[in-house]
């Protein structure tokens, strides 16, 4: 394993090939993907942008170049800021990805551990607890409906077990609507965090644990004082990209349960979706949409700043 | 046996079990006749009783015998598997080609530098956010419902997937090769041609699968652009309802395992390669 590509310089070639040669080909290399990047990215934004200081909706029949006719400067950023139902949802997102990604995290560490000595059939067991992140997301949706019905396989093995009758309607009930979905989530994505767990934890060198081992440390010291300092970069990957990537949260809860019952499950994107397409209020979803973007960036551009100075402190690590 | 060594199976047993139940579910209810969908008096049915093709015959035809007469439905599933077939592969198509371009041309003379950071920018916004000006968009170029306009927006999306994956593929062949041959008076197509496509041949099968698995995956983009004649399978699947009988379970799940079974396959055939197309070649296994 390794961390940071950027480690070598590009433009390996343009020496040999000379500075200018090197230009021209690079451009009509990288050309197609610039302009992809490019028709993507600039005609949006001035779209969103110039919708967001209008109250146009698609409604009123005129096309969205008519929107300075509703011309109404920030009224939509202001609005944002008093949309109990945003910070609502929003407050209902971070709950749910903060408990979904700590439940992936520790089964995907507590299997990750499991996997590290080799044993028989490990390769097969390895690939089909894969298998859940292959699903596509949405059939992942329909399949948890079905197992979450009331008289449903779920509640039967709950019954089973605990030899009473078990037959709520999980969907239906707030609280278990939660549960039901975090529930899809975390057996979609348990898996991802246990692979690029597993590939840290791989990449520790095993003399080092074994040197651990005779002189007398036990597992949890091994873990504690080995294993995980060298994979705290993995780790924060890891953990990264599940955050991000939960802040998306849309797939499957649109598909078991759009948002409810009432509002119980409605995350941020459904909250979009809703205003989207239930409301029609494209300029103010606009607005919305933008400030999530510039927010998310800041956020970033803060984590990648203090990783920078974290890493120049401490230039030794992973 | 050690306990340790028995308790260390028992947890891997069930996780095992855990992570197949939900497929194994599907997999069954997609045999399963009408009756046998929910379960009647606490009676569940774990395995079909009565196994029947009836849920893909219905799928496939729009009607079976052993569903109510309510349930005949115009449109099949073909014309969405179709759809999501042709357009998951001009999308892997398109983002592995360019993507592997730019890699190329990132990687070997330095050009784009401002590639790698917005690539994986484009990634990182929940689609919700960004989806309207989008969809003003293609509206304007007449692109909403049409296989090229979903196949773009795939390609796009997918394109900083397929620029890193490639990106550290190339990084790990060895530039002396082609330094060698350019002194040589090889021209630079050639050199690519000859030496750096033939070397990277079963990084770039890697990378268009694991495009492949994106596009296929994808339910928003599909939902939000297209409308009845491009949709996609899993925007399809919310439309296997019966007013009278409500959620047709076995016919969801028949089509379901359709849905699952290529990136089921193409999943394990890339397993080595997971980590690092899922972190951006951050990592490597």
């Amino acid at each position: 394993m390794s961390s940071g590509h950027a480690a070598k310089t590009p433009g390996k070639l343009s020496e040999s090939l000379g500075e200018r040669k090197s230009r021209r080909i690079g451009w009509l290399l990288t050309g197609p993907a610039q302009a992809l990047l490019l028709f993507i990215v600039v005609f949006p934004t001035i779209v969103t942008v110039y919708v967001s200081l209008t109250l146009w909706t698609p409604l009123d029949g005129q096309p969205w170049t008519q929107a300075y006719r509703w011309f109404a400067w920030f009224d939509n950023y202001v609005e944002i800021f008093h949309d109990a139902k945003l910070f609502s949802a929003l407050g209902r997102t971070l709950f749910m990805v903060a408990i979904a990604v700590a439940l992936e995290f520790a089964l995907g560490f507590g299997l990750a551990l499991l996997f590290v000595d080799r044993f028989r059939f490990r390769p097969i067991y390895y690939t089909l607890i894969l298998m859940p992140m292959m699903v596509v997301p949405a059939v992942a949706g329909y399949m948890f409906l079905m197992l979450f019905q009331s008289t449903g396989p779920i509640n039967q093995i709950i019954s089973a077990v605990s030899g009473q009758t078990f037959d709520p309607t999980w969907l239906a009930n707030e609280r278990l609507a939660v549960s039901a979905v975090i529930t899809a989530e975390v057996w979609q994505w348990t898996p991802m965090v246990f692979l690029i767990l597993l590939a840290g934890l791989m990449s520790v060198p095993e003399d080092q644990v074994k040197a651990a081992r005779l002189l007398g440390a036990n597992e949890l010291q091994i873990l504690r004082r080995i294993s995980i300092p060298r994979i705290k970069v993995v780790i924060a990957i890891a953990l990264g990209i599940r955050l991000i990537e939960g802040l998306k949260l849309f797939d499957i809860m649109y598909i078991m349960t759009r948002g409810g019952p009432g509002v119980a499950t409605e995350t941020l994107s459904l909250y979009i979706y809703k205003r989207t397409y239930g409301d029609l209020e494209w300029a103010y979803v606009s607005a919305l949409g933008l400030t999530i973007v510039l927010a998310m960036s800041l956020v970033a551009l803060c984590l990648l700043e203090l990783a920078k100075r974290r890493g120049r402190q401490r230039p030794a690590g992973v | 046996m050690k306990l340790s060594t028995l308790l260390r199976h028992g947890a891997i047993w069930l996780a095992v079990f855990v992570a197949l139940f939900p497929i194994a579910w599907m997999a069954s209810m997609a045999f399963k006749p009408p009756l046998e969908w929910t379960a009647a008096a606490g009676n569940i049915t774990w395995l079909p009783k009565a196994p029947t093709l009836a849920n893909f015959e219905y799928i496939f035809f729009g009607t079976s015998d052993a569903y109510p007469s309510s349930t005949v439905m115009e449109k099949t599933a073909l014309r969405p598997i179709f759809a999501s077939l042709l357009v998951s592969t001009i999308a892997t198509m398109i983002a592995t080609v360019v993507g592997s371009l730019a890699a190329y041309g990132y990687s070997r003379h330095g050009y784009g530098k401002s590639l790698p950071l917005a690539l994986v920018q484009l990634r990182m916004f929940p689609p919700l956010a960004v989806i309207i000006p989008i969809m003003i968009m293609w509206a304007y170029l007449a692109l909403i419902d049409t296989w090229w306009g979903l196949s773009l927006i795939y390609g796009i999306v997918t394109l900083p997937f397929a620029f890193w994956l490639m990106l550290t593929f190339l990084e790990e062949v060895p530039i002396e090769l082609e330094e060698a041959a350019l002194i040589e008076g090889a021209s630079p197509s050639r050199i690519f041609y000859r030496i750096t496509l033939p070397l990277v041949k079963p990084a770039l099968a890697t990378t268009a699968l694991f495009v492949f698995i994106l596009n296929w995956s994808d339910y928003i983009l599909a939902l939000m652009l297209t409308r009845s004649k491009w949709i996609t399978i899993p925007v399809f699947m919310n439309d296997l309802n019966s007013a009278q009988t409500g959620q047709l379970y076995g016919a969801k799940a028949a089509l379901g395992l359709i849905a699952i079974v290529p990136p089921l396959i193409l999943g394990v055939l890339i397993q080595k390669h997971l980590v690092r197309g899922l972190t951006f070649g951050a990592l490597k296994q």
